[in-house]
């Protein structure tokens, strides 16, 4: 058993049971942090250095930034924080899930056990120069495209939090 | 070998799901997308790193533009939590009942 694999994996979920049943949203952001921290270490593990350099950059550098500081602009109260769903309501969607776990592992764990075992990569792989190459010589069109999605996004964001433009 | 990968990323996409059906807080249902999203991220690697070869990286690509719009769909997600927070004082999606016929 892969050690790094394992740790890495068992404090990934255990942040994700943090994230989603936290009351306290701050506590839900710092699980956040911790999650996606490890998933970074699971993007190295799966030959993948700059995107988890990326994923550290955007999602723990940017995207958990905006979220607290979107959590201390609200500063909501305790009993801000609104009503939960009664525990049966809670059990029925968990069980829900539970089933939505297994129906997408079991194909997916068939699937990886029928294919070949993953070969070696070659030199280089997943580093800044490979990516770099597919994303501006193959994929050049969707990347213009996400930059226009991003600027959308940046109009959007400050028309709808503005009060008065 | 790296079906483990693919069970760890089922489990966290489900787990983002249960955040996003059972929470009644705004906040919590966004970071639990960001959740699943980062699980779909995890299976897309896994399988880059299955089919690695050196005629390009399609997944690693691929999961430079989920990035990409995880990061718009959480400032449009969010800008619209603060909208919403100001009209109603409230982020719980029970509140939020004006289209109900």
């Amino acid at each position: 058993m892969d050690l790094v694999f394992a740790v890495a994996a068992a404090v990934s979920v255990v942040a994700g049971f943090g994230v989603v049943t936290q009351r306290n949203p701050v506590y839900s952001a710092i699980s956040m942090l911790v999650c996606f921290l490890s998933f970074a270490v699971i993007y190295l593990k799966l030959g993948a250095p700059f995107l988890a350099a990326l994923h550290v950059l955007v999602y723990t550098g940017a995207i958990l930034v905006l979220f607290l500081f979107v959590i201390m602009l609200l500063n909501l109260k305790p009993e801000e924080l609104g009503e939960e769903y009664s525990a049966l309501t809670k059990g029925i969607l968990a069980v829900l899930c539970a089933g939505l776990f297994l129906g997408l592992a079991i194909p997916l764990w068939q699937e990886a056990s029928r294919l070949a075992p993953a070969a070696e990569p070659p030199a280089g792989f997943g580093g800044i120069e490979a990516v770099g190459k597919s994303l501006f010589v193959e994929y050049a069109l969707p990347f213009e495209l996400v930059s226009v999605l991003i600027l959308v996004a940046i109009f959007g964001g400050v028309v709808l939090a503005k009060r008065k433009i | 070998m790296i079906g483990r990968y693919l069970v760890l990323s089922s489990l966290m996409f489900a787990l983002g799901a249960y955040g996003v059906v059972a929470r009644r807080n705004l906040l919590i249902i966004l970071m639990s997308v960001e959740l699943m999203l980062n699980g779909v991220n995890i299976a897309l690697l896994s399988f880059a790193r299955l089919h690695a070869s050196s005629s390009g990286s399609a997944g690693h690509v691929f999961v430079l533009m989920v990035m990409g719009v995880a990061a718009a769909e959480v400032s449009v997600g969010l800008a619209i939590l603060i909208a919403v927070f100001r009209v109603r004082k409230s982020v719980d999606t029970g509140d939020l009942r004006s289209l109900k016929g």
